[in-house]
């Protein structure tokens, strides 16, 4: 190396020192210069291995789960599907969800509104041509179908047929009367067809009266399945009417006033639902009885809309006429969480259809209160009491034979419609727990 | 001279073979995965599972049984954020003029309009429709609108609300203010767009007549939007508001720990936008001398001050996360008879937004700093300390009346009211937190060693939260990473008297000072001094 190259690198080693001290004074003066308290910035864990180790298995599912939603939103999923939706209903077809009484399976299907099938609907709008399939897998499959009119010539008339067919695979039954046991566990698989007429007037969108004229046939075959008994074998030597099935026809006139703000998450405002019916036996049928029904509720604001008292009452009699009878299967039922097919009434803690009866007394106070709000979604809690009983004549009324059931519930709604019902019932037969789309009432 | 030529030659060699493989490091640009996120993701992540998951960090529950704090992992030895290509001190290091804060980060005046704007794509949300187009000058813009009946209220809100993100030194797309008409746009070759049906469809003139039919006008019969210039660059996803892209050698800090990411929730809770989320954020990779670098971006703020997408702010926006389990929690035990403080709010305002449409729902009745919420509950702004607050707020506190006057006047407001109103609550909210954060730390700054004394700012005293005649200073003198004290000061003013042996021979000192009001004293703030003065200052976290 010659002396020449030496310099050089001399003072090429110098300049960078002049520079890199001119750098530390510069730095010394420029408080926002990228000089830190512990040299060049490293990277920290965000988390120490035991914790990471502890949310690997759910960083498993974040993947999959966070790949769907980035699809969903980037292939416009959610939009695509609301306008299939929409085009559906416009179209006549009408998905359908909800979830058995009887167990907390998904009951499917959809409602056909064939006037706007036919593409009918801008001139008949009044006209009624409806058909709707529901099915819940080894629990139920029901048919609908109404044809008819409303607002005839312009009034409040209303006219139509129906026809329907339920079957229910496990209809569990446990005796009829206050003091049954949940040991005595029994089901009927039951099919009933129904033909009825309807016909009535509006006499304002809150006030309605209804006569119907029915026809139902009920066909029943009884087996042991699934830890339930035999009805015939467990109810041996007993007196339970109606046990083979029959055919019947009924007369019923219902009244109906609703003046709640909201059917699912009413504020205010009641409803009161009162029935009168006659049904008689066909052909060999002995079945021959009234019918009394008052269902009623009302829903009273705390000082704030959020506050919400609610409280029903259900009050039922049946009434043999003429040494009639009255079929196990068309009395009163109580148990369950009773919101959507409403066949066994609204009592929490007991499983559904627990207590059958020809009379029965029910009322429900529930207090709800807004816990969440977040635009249109909304999710109330709620803090309820059942107390309730069947019984069969009135002299056999006690007070001592009324049950309760209380619990906790908490109501998801979007748009005040229901979109999640999770509520916990205890009583003196157990803690039952509900997952459903709709309210009890 | 033997000996010497050896080190030297030593010296060289080692200085070559590191500075080769970091040549070589260096041009070699990373490739940069992208990092797809959504709004539905970001609600899922953030409010279901880490909200879960977190329960099931040790760390996290042992900062909390401690009162631990994680301190910020990128702050400087001044406590300052140095520059980077998330954050660029503006205006909280030089006041930034009249004009600069007007233009914000605006390279053009926006669309040009001498042809018209042709569009290349469609979007529509709703009765919401947007734009992406490209200008005369062959700029691109994506244009959004208002809802019908709020006029103004998106629009501005949007373009208003970028001035001050970039005034305080984050990088924001361009945005401007843009009144056009009809024949002012036009549909470009191959335009197409995804309508409420959720399915691509061709961009027509019937769908584009359609989407115009929605949007509100003004008195002048012309459309009303905010003009977002598309930012330069490949677009590779979103930014993490939590970890730090490992392959990119300008991110070594995860995000969470950056000081920057983590006051976005002091500085959204005063532009009152809680719509602030990695979905409204951009990475873009660019080239800077050969290299490929990132530059992160926010964007999209029209749902700050009263706006939201749909129309005015809805009333618990602010006040609680879009599932707040907290807040849930407290309603479910409090049985119905615990009005929250929005609920309060809102029945107080008899359930109604702002008189002016262009407002919405916006005013500092019930606005607590300490609790205002994003819509999303990142960990990065759960762990913000009172140091990051002290910083953020600083930053705030150093906007005047007129400053924010400048920055809103961006948004074009068309009825001086609705200005003045907007002016005068950012004003009463810029003191509301500058006050809160100042009174959780030591609101003491710029530091100086003069003529013999450490002098310093009193940003309380100076805003005029506090009485300057009630305070007191209290220093404790150590040398560093010692326990020991070897001296206390007191001083009734802002500056301390030094000791100048403290500091002689190479030796260096650190003051914890507090500051003293009645019986009340501050958290400390560290002053290092050394030869050449003030050599570090770090407030308690």
């Amino acid at each position: 190396m010659t002396r020449k190259c030496r310099n050089i690198i001399r003072v090429a080693l110098v300049a960078v020192g002049i520079a890199a001290f001119a750098g530390a004074s510069f730095a010394q003066q420029d408080t926002y210069a990228p000089v830190y308290p512990n040299g060049p910035l490293k990277a920290k864990r965000l988390k120490d291995p035991v914790s990471s180790l502890l949310e690997l298995p759910f960083r498993l599912v974040k993947w999959p789960v966070d790949k769907s939603l980035v699809y969903i939103d980037n292939h416009h999923v959610a939009d695509k599907a609301i306008y299939i939706y929409d085009r559906m209903k416009e179209y006549g077809f009408t998905p359908h969800l909800a979830f058995t009484d009887s167990a907390i399976l998904p009951l499917m299907g959809g409602n056909a509104d064939l006037v706007a099938v036919a593409r009918q609907k801008e001139d008949y709008p009044d006209l009624i041509a409806t058909a709707s399939l529901r099915y819940a897998m080894d629990n139920r499959f029901v048919v609908d179908s109404e044809i008819g009119a409303q607002r005839i010539g312009e009034t409040g008339f209303h006219s139509s047929g129906t026809f329907n067919f339920d079957h229910r695979s496990r209809e569990p039954f446990y005796g009829i009367g206050p003091d049954t046991s949940l040991g005595d566990s029994s089901s009927v698989r039951m099919e009933t067809t129904t033909l009825g007429y309807n016909v009535g007037y509006e006499f304002s969108p809150t006030l309605d009266l209804t006569g119907t004229f029915e026809f139902k046939e009920n066909q029943l075959k009884h087996r042991a399945h699934k830890g339930k008994g035999d009805m015939t074998e467990i109810f041996a030597g007993r007196d339970i009417p109606g046990l083979y099935g029959g055919e019947e026809l009924s007369w019923k006139a219902v009244l109906l006033r609703d003046t709640r703000d909201s059917h699912d998450e009413a504020t205010r405002g009641s409803y009161q639902k009162l029935t009168f019916k006659f049904t008689e036996g066909v052909d060999s049928g002995k079945a021959r009885f009234f019918t009394y029904q008052l269902d009623t509720a009302k829903y009273f604001r705390l000082g704030s809309p959020r506050r919400v008292l609610a409280v029903r009452f259900f009050g039922e009699h049946h009434d043999e006429v003429n040494g009639g009878e009255i079929p196990f299967y068309d009395m009163t039922r109580l148990g369950g969480m009773g919101s959507s097919q409403r066949t066994s009434e609204t009592f929490r803690a007991f499983t559904y259809n627990r207590f059958y009866g020809e009379s029965a007394l029910l009322f429900n106070i529930e207090y709800r209160y807004a816990i969440w709000e977040y635009r249109d979604f909304r999710m109330n809690a709620a803090v309820f009491l059942d107390e309730g009983q069947t019984f069969n004549e009135f002299s056999a009324f006690k007070f001592s034979d009324f049950r309760e059931s209380y619990g906790v519930g908490f109501y998801v709604s979007h748009s005040k419609h229901t979109v999640l019902n999770i509520s916990v019932a205890h009583g003196d037969e157990g803690t039952k727990f509900y997952v459903k789309n709709k309210v009890a009432f | 001279m033997k000996k010497h030529l050896t080190v030297n030659s030593l010296v060289i060699t080692v200085t070559m073979i590191l500075a080769v493989p970091m040549v070589s490091r260096a041009s070699e640009s990373p490739k940069f995965r992208e990092r797809e996120t959504t709004l539905c993701k970001d609600v899922f992540d953030q409010n279901i599972y880490y909200e879960g998951v977190n329960q099931l960090d040790l760390g996290r529950w042992g900062r909390k049984i401690f009162r631990k704090e994680i301190p910020a992992a990128n702050v400087n030895v001044f406590d300052e954020v140095p520059d980077s290509s998330f954050f660029t001190n503006r205006h909280g290091r030089r006041r930034l003029s009249n004009e600069e804060l007007a233009k914000g980060s605006a390279e053009t005046a926006g669309p040009d309009l001498s042809a018209p704007m042709k569009i290349t794509k469609g979007k529509q949300q709703g009765l919401h429709p947007g734009f992406f187009i490209e200008d005369a000058k062959g700029d691109r813009y994506c244009l959004k609108f208002d809802n019908e009946g709020s006029l103004e209220l998106a629009t501005a809100a949007e373009v208003a609300a970028s001035r001050f993100y970039h005034a305080i030194g984050y990088h924001v797309p361009q945005y401007t203010v843009l009144r056009f008409k009809a024949e002012d746009i036009t549909i470009g070759e191959n335009a197409y767009t995804y309508d409420d049906t959720g399915f691509r469809k061709k961009m027509t003139p019937e769908i584009l007549e359609q989407y115009l039919s929605f949007l509100p006008v003004t008195e002048d019969g012309e459309y009303l939007a905010s003009a977002s210039k598309i930012v330069p660059g490949k677009n590779v996803g979103h930014l993490s508001f939590r970890s730090r892209r490992q392959n990119d050698p300008e991110d070594p800090v995860n995000h969470r720990d950056r000081r920057e990411i983590r006051a976005l929730s002091v500085f959204s809770a005063w532009l009152n936008n809680n719509d602030i989320r990695e979905s409204n954020t951009l990475e873009m990779a660019v080239t800077e001398n050969g290299k490929t670098v990132l530059k992160r971006y926010l964007f999209d703020f029209n749902s700050a001050f009263g706006a939201a997408a749909g129309g005015a702010k809805p009333p618990m926006f602010g006040h609680e996360y879009a599932i707040d389990y907290g807040e849930i929690t407290k309603a479910v035990f409090a049985l119905g008879f615990w009005e929250k403080p929005w609920q309060e709010k809102w029945r107080r305002a008899r359930e109604m937004p702002h008189k002016s449409p262009a407002i919405g729902y916006f005013s500092n009745d019930q606005f607590d700093p300490e609790d205002h919420k994003a819509q999303l509950p990142y960990e990065a702004f759960r762990v913000l300390t009172n140091a990051d607050g002290f910083w953020a707020a600083k930053i705030i506190a150093s906007f005047t009346d007129e400053d924010i006057r400048t920055m809103v006047k961006a948004g074009r407001y068309s009825r001086p009211e609705d200005e003045d109103y907007l002016v005068q609550t950012l004003a009463e909210r810029r003191d509301l937190i500058a006050k809160y954060w100042f009174s959780k730390a030591a609101p003491l700054d710029a530091f100086e060693v003069l003529n013999g004394k450490l002098v310093f700012k009193d940003l309380a005293v100076r805003h005029g939260f506090v009485d300057g005649n009630t305070i007191r200073y209290v220093a404790e003198v150590s040398r560093p990473g010692k326990k020991k004290k070897i001296a206390a000061l007191e001083s009734r003013e802002p500056s301390l008297v030094l000791d100048p042996s403290w500091t002689a021979e190479g030796g260096k000192a650190e003051l914890r000072i507090r500051v003293v009001c009645g019986e009340e004293e501050s958290p400390y703030v560290k002053v290092v001094l050394g030869g050449a003065g003030v050599e570090g200052v770090r407030h308690e976290d």
